[in-house]
């Protein structure tokens, strides 16, 4: 029962990935990051019921309150602030970007099998899974121009690293989970400012425009 | 209180007392002075170390052990040489207008804070907080890339940071893997990532899991020493940011992140035999070194030149250690740390050379500066004579050890490749150098440089050559002990 709990939110983490790929509306993507980061705080409480791990509660609070809620409700107020909502034409168009999805998604689920634990049952299926939203997002990165669209393949790439831990492991320790929470939200609210800052210099923030420096 | 954690506690009091708002002089006395007491913390760690005691803190969570105690000391001087030289480089840059009062005490606390990172790098035996360190290194020195506040600097800091988280959760997913290959072994706790905990039970790790995680761990880690192909975000920050902080983001960055890519390559070492991440070391060492060799003949800037001969040295040092040798390890430390004493001059007077002539490309400062600003162009000249491995100062003398462990051992193909992309940098680094210092000077320049003079800048610069040339000829026989001390951790010998 709990292990076909966590398969499935496992799954649902999936699909946000995906819909984030077919989506254009900033504020849309940033709710499908909000609802991807309350999944995985999800399959955190549900793991820690099953194996009767505190520490879990604790992560699964943090990912809840922290990626939930603190990170989208700060790029929602900086999409505000600088006044762009839409993302342009990406540079591969949707329907084949959620082809090229599909086969990365066969390519993670293909090396989640090699893995220690791989081979049987649910942890195959979230390793799988997390390796899959991981293609995907540095696929993101690659095809998409806004600055707060990167930042979401960002932080799609990180959340699969946390989902890997804690089908690959029991979740790490309590101490280095906090140190890493607390990085990545100040990744955040830095990468916040630089995008204001570039708004304020480009009136745009498209970053293609961002291309002076070579050689 | 132990004096490891007064190393660390040092830089933060200074990073918090940098951002008061007090009159110049006590500020220049609280970046200075914080900086040498962590540089004397420092060596007094390491000799603590030397004595032979091993240094830790919270349960082994930070540890000092040969490979730490060199990292330390010569990240540690770094800071010292950097917050010297920023007294300089600020009071010119005030004198121009360029640095707002809200901006400097910005600097004041970023500059300090950079240092306390890369030593807690140096110091930590716990992956997880390795990572962490590594992160808030990241972190800091976007805001310096993009201290200028120019589009340029912008741009640099985003590709930076993009660029660098990147990097670092692919870091983070080999120090997870790392952690899963060892599951219902290694424990839980904080205990679990302990580096000395993981190496002890090395034999019994999950293979594949083991090989994969090493992987994303090399390139990550890789992406942050600046490895070829992840170094392509090292020429635009190296321009845009300042020279205090230039000289930090090479040396103890790269020294900081090659700890790192030592550590996993040692647990690999241990764990799947010398032949897996020393291969995979050895051909990102060589790739780099061949990349920089194109983009060093066609570069247009005085600091992007120094990135790409930073990708040459971090490919000479991950050569070294790839090669597997013990005689090419010691190549590589020591490689290591006469690049830590050479590049401070390389940084202060091309710095100089910058603000005198008011930009770093080639363009603007015109051929023939040696005419124009003599001894900034006379010691950027040194500078480019030590740092491309000339006898009889030290980089020769590390990479001729480098050189002849390789062509010793099995690689030969692979180590003659090294050598002949080495002779092509040294010839197209003094190509661009001589073209831009002793070229014909035009008769009326477009835009006259300042004039030089002896002020705290150049006063530190002058400083830097002394230890860059002196360094060649002696080495203090405490720092010598720390390099061998480093060899046997590499080497895995007690």
């Amino acid at each position: 029962m709990n292990q076909d709990l966590v398969i499935l939110l496992a799954a649902g983490m999936l699909v946000t990935a995906y819909l984030m790929v077919g989506q254009k509306a900033l504020f849309t993507a940033i709710r499908l990051y909000s609802l991807q980061s309350i999944l995985l705080g999800g399959v955190a409480v549900v793991m820690g019921l099953s194996d009767h791990r505190a520490h879990l509660f604790a992560s699964a609070g943090l990912t809840i309150v922290l990626k939930g809620v603190v990170i989208p409700w700060f790029l929602m107020r900086v999409i505000d602030r600088v006044g762009i909502h839409r993302e342009i034409e990406p540079i591969l168009n949707v329907p084949s970007s959620l082809l090229i999805c599909l086969g990365l998604t066969v390519v993670g689920y293909r090396v989640s099998t090699g893995l220690a634990e791989g081979a049987q049952g649910a942890t195959h299926h979230v390793i799988g899974a997390a390796l899959s939203m991981l293609l995907m997002g540095l696929f993101l990165m690659v095809t998409r121009r806004k600055a707060v669209t990167q930042i979401l393949a960002l932080l799609t790439v990180e959340n699969a690293v946390f989902l890997v831990a804690l089908g690959a492991t029991t979740g790490m320790p309590l101490i280095v989970e906090l140190g890493i929470s607390f990085d990545v939200i100040v990744a955040v609210l830095v990468l916040g400012v630089l995008v204001r800052r570039i708004v304020d210099r480009f009136e745009s923030m498209d970053v293609s425009r961002l291309s002076k420096l070579k050689g | 209180m132990t004096l490891l954690l007064w190393t660390l506690i040092v830089p933060v009091g200074t990073a918090l007392l940098g951002v008061l708002p007090v009159p110049r002089w006590l500020k220049e006395t609280n970046l200075v002075g914080g900086l040498a007491l962590t540089f004397a913390l420092s060596i007094a760690t390491a000799g603590r170390f030397l004595a032979g005691s091993t240094p830790t803190a919270f349960g082994e969570v930070l540890r000092v052990d040969g490979l730490s105690a060199l990292v330390l000391v010569l990240s540690a001087f770094v800071g010292l040489m950097s917050g010297a030289y920023s007294v300089g480089y600020l009071r010119r840059n005030e004198a121009r207008g360029l640095v707002s009062p809200w901006r400097r005490r910005e600097f004041d606390a970023l500059i300090p804070l950079y240092v306390f990172a890369m030593l807690l790098v140096a110091v930590s035996n716990n992956l997880g907080i390795l990572w962490i360190a590594v992160e808030l290194t990241t972190l800091v020195s976007v805001f310096l890339v993009a201290f200028h506040n120019r589009d340029t600097s912008l741009e640099a800091a985003w590709k930076f940071l993009v660029l660098g988280s990147l990097g670092l959760g692919f870091a983070l997913l080999g120090t997870v893997l790392l952690f899963a290959s060892g599951r219902g072994l290694l424990g839980e706790g904080m205990k679990g990532l302990n580096w000395t905990h993981i190496v002890a039970m090395a034999g019994r790790l999950h293979p594949l899991t083991l090989k994969l995680g090493v992987v994303f761990a090399l390139v990550g880690y890789g992406t942050k020493a600046g490895l070829a192909p992840m170094h392509t975000w090292k020429p635009d920050a190296y321009r845009e940011a300042p020279s205090p902080a230039g000289v930090l983001m090479a040396v103890g960055m790269l020294n900081g992140a090659l700890y790192c890519l030592l550590r996993f390559h040692l647990i690999a070492k241990a764990a799947l035999g010398p032949g897996f991440s020393g291969g995979l070391l050895l051909a990102l060492g060589l790739l780099s070194v061949a990349v920089a060799t194109p983009f060093i003949l066609i570069q247009w800037n005085l600091k992007r030149l120094l990135a790409y001969s930073s990708v040459e040295h971090v490919g000479i040092m991950a050569v070294g250690v790839g090669l597997g040798a013990e005689a090419a390890t010691f190549g590589a430390m020591l490689h290591m740390t006469y690049h830590t004493l050479a590049k401070p001059l390389s940084f202060f007077s091309a710095g100089t050379l910058a603000q005198l002539h008011s930009s770093s490309d080639f363009e603007e400062i015109g051929p023939g500066t040696l005419g124009r600003t003599p001894v900034a162009s006379a010691l950027f000249l040194l500078a480019a004579v030590i740092l491309t491995g000339s006898p009889p100062f030290g980089m020769f003398f590390s990479e001729m050890t480098i050189l002849r462990a390789g062509f010793a051992g099995p690689h030969v193909a692979a180590v003659a490749l090294f050598l002949s992309c080495l002779v092509l940098l040294f010839c197209g680094f003094f190509y661009q150098v001589g073209r831009l210092i002793l070229g014909e000077s035009p008769r009326s320049p477009a835009r006259p440089p300042q004039p030089e003079r002896l002020d705290a800048g150049a006063a530190v610069t002058l400083l830097a050559a002394v230890v860059a040339v002196l360094s060649a000829f002696y080495l203090p026989p405490g720092l010598l002990d720390l390099i061998h001390a480093a060899v046997r951790v590499v080497e895995g010998q007690p």
